[in-house]
């Protein structure tokens, strides 16, 4: 194939995943609008089809991309069109900046947040040791088990008996566990220092 | 003679099992580090022993051991309610971490794997016993709880070498060494081998795995029955049982019995306990797509007797609304005004599925369709708001009266240690580590 064939054939693609995206897109506005799945005569009419056989390719389409689903009687409903969030670019608290929405690759918030399912726990913090990090007492945070602790993450650490959250600090030799919140001091371990894993998110519930 | 090896292949398969060490407690003891070192005791809502540590085992702790004995041998003891939810998280990402090296991982039980790794030598570039190692390492790991394995050729033979060395043992049994870990074996240890058949080989005086691994086929196949005759292939190092990956995809029986404290002869609370059971069997009759045919109910008094009743139903049925009637009549016929029950137990046999039901000539379709319709709905908004969100009220007096007053009834830790959002019926899949931090 030519360069210009390559081209044309990529440039089809990518027209092609758009015109899909911009349909999905036009069935999940129906869905969150009349809160139900749109028929498929509506289908039809949302589209742009003509056949109600070229809206059955479509939604087989759609069903093998489990972005929707068949119920036990067979009719439609939402599959990944109700669960994730959808991605939005970076948004800057304060300054209002064009965001864009992209309908990118779903990801969960499970997804997002834990790495490795099996070695992950939950903790719940009770001091403020960490706050200038941004967790605070009563804040969630995860802690991965499978990771292995480098100079620079925060960890959950037992020193000399005694359990504690703070950043790792590896200097050769050297390890040092620091917090931060200027009112505690930075641990130097005397005996013992067993870290338990690295705390990989903090979560935070306001509602 | 005795020295001679069993067979002469080496590793014609590799079978691993794995055995998680005093799983209950180990779960505590990994989301309690506290407990670390300590001598931790499970089933404090049972009264008996459910599990111990390393140890609470040292000090003479044993499993089903009653509490008040407990207290008599190791009197610093930590016994603990049993966390059902923590151990099963721990059980399921067990599994799904030995996933990662073989996808022949069978759940034996909920402390327990085969894992079939013959033919992964290749991939790993190393030795099955490298192999074996690191997934112990990474289970131990990763959950913070330690795990005994053993690696042969067989099923039996590998549960032979992870019983041989714990805790955090890791025995390697190939073919050419199979005799010297059945020499010094007794029967008693042998995986299959039950306390009858046992006997009956003790008067050819056969008393270890060795000898009977060694008699001749033509014996074992005329005085001992088809199960028997698999063991000793299995203990030759001639693997018959193959590690099954299969899910529970159907039942034989569906049983829910429960326990309550103290002993009660209030008749609408021993009823409602039953409801109880009866709803939550049909829960997982109907995720099953199953229905009953034959529905037995017992009562057991605190006397430990047992009186049951079995009824046959005329249709296959998994919704609680049709079972009440005959509920009624069996909890009738069976109950005793002065008598004082302890447990009450449901079992739906006779399991069929549900869609293939043919309406006879005595039944309502209307009726029928609309129960199915009502179950949906109960089953979704479980689904959303957590199990048991919408029940029949026959059961109400089981929320209202606990099911174990006084200091057995103790909840897990997790259940009232909740982060927002979470409540007393749905929490986060993720195991709460116990730290203060």
């Amino acid at each position: 194939m030519n360069e210009r064939t390559l081209y044309t054939e990529t440039m089809k693609i990518e027209l092609k995943e758009d015109k899909l995206r911009s349909r999905i897109r036009a069935i999940s506005s129906f869905y969150y609008q009349k809160g139900r799945m749109p028929s498929f005569s509506e289908i039809a009419k949302l589209v742009g089809f003509r056949s109600k056989n070229a809206v059955y390719n479509l939604i087989n389409k759609l069903e093998k991309q489990k972005v929707l689903q068949r119920d036990a009687k067979g009719r439609l409903i939402a599959g990944s069109i109700a669960a994730p969030v959808k991605m939005l670019g970076t948004v800057e608290a304060g300054f209002p900046s064009p965001a864009e929405e992209e309908l990118a690759d779903n990801l969960s918030l499970d997804d997002l947040l834990i790495h490795n399912r099996e070695a992950t726990f939950l903790l719940k913090v009770s001091g403020d040791s960490m706050s200038h990090a941004g967790i605070l007492p009563g804040d969630m945070v995860l802690v991965d088990k499978g990771e292995v602790p480098k100079s620079g993450d925060i960890v959950i650490a037992e020193v000399d008996g005694e359990w504690t959250m703070k950043y790792l600090r590896k200097k050769g030799e050297n390890v040092m566990l620091l917090p931060a919140n200027p009112k505690y001091q930075p641990i130097k371990p005397k005996r013992e220092l067993k870290i338990a894993g690295v705390v990989t998110a903090v979560v935070r519930k306001y509602k | 003679m005795d020295n001679q090896p069993l067979t002469i292949h080496s590793w014609p398969r590799a079978i691993l099992h794995l055995d998680a060490d005093a799983f209950f407690a180990s779960c505590e003891q990994a989301v309690h580090p506290e407990l670390i070192g300590k001598p931790v005791i499970t089933g404090k809502e049972r009264g008996i022993v459910a599990a111990a540590s390393y140890e609470a085992k040292a000090k003479g702790v044993k499993r089903g051991m009653r509490l008040f004995e407990v207290k008599q041998v190791c009197p610093d003891a930590v016994i603990l309610p049993s966390d059902y939810e923590t151990y099963s998280l721990f059980s399921l990402r067990m599994f799904e971490i030995l996933r990662r090296f073989s996808p022949d991982v069978e759940e034996y039980s909920i402390d327990e794997a085969f894992v079939d790794l013959t033919g992964l030598r290749r991939s790993y570039h190393g030795p099955y016993g490298m192999i074996a190692k690191k997934m112990q390492d990474t289970v131990e790991t990763e959950l913070g709880l330690t795990v005994s394995v053993g690696l042969s050729i067989s099923k039996v033979l590998a549960k032979i070498g992870s019983k041989h060395n714990k805790p955090h043992g890791l025995t390697i049994i190939p073919g050419r060494d199979i005799h010297m870990y059945l020499k010094d074996l007794l029967l008693e240890k042998v995986w299959g081998i039950g306390s009858n058949t046992i006997a009956f080989l003790n008067k050819f005086g056969i008393t270890t795995a060795l000898e009977f691994a060694r008699k001749e086929e033509g014996f074992i196949k005329k005085y001992l029955s088809k199960p028997y005759q698999e063991v000793w292939h299995e203990l030759n190092g001639r693997s018959f049982y193959p590690v099954t990956t299969e899910s529970k995809s159907s039942y034989q029986s569906i049983s829910k019995a429960k326990t309550f404290t103290p002993p009660s002869n209030d008749k609408s609370f021993i009823f409602a306990q039953l409801s109880k059971n009866l709803e939550n069997a049909c829960i997982k009759a109907r995720r099953y797509k199953l229905g009953a045919t034959r529905l037995i109910i017992f009562l057991r008094t605190q006397e430990f007797r047992n009186t049951g009743i079995e009824m046959k139903l005329n249709r296959p049925s998994a919704y609680p609304a049709n079972l009440f009637g005959p509920l009624r009549d069996g909890f009738d016929r069976v109950y005793q005004a002065n008598s004082f029950y302890r447990q009450t137990g449901i079992v739906l046999s006779g399991l069929d599925s549900e869609t293939k039901v043919q309406y006879t000539l005595f039944d309502d379709p209307a009726r029928i369709e609309k129960m199915a319709k009502i179950y949906n709905a109960v089953d979704e908004l479980s689904e959303k708001f957590g199990k048991y969100a919408v029940h029949h009220a026959s059961s109400l007096p089981t929320k209202i009266q606990s099911q174990h007053e006084g200091e057995r009834g103790n909840v897990p830790v997790r259940v009232n240690d909740l982060f927002k959002g979470e409540n007393k019926r749905q929490r986060l899949g993720l195991p709460l580590l116990h730290i203060k931090v």
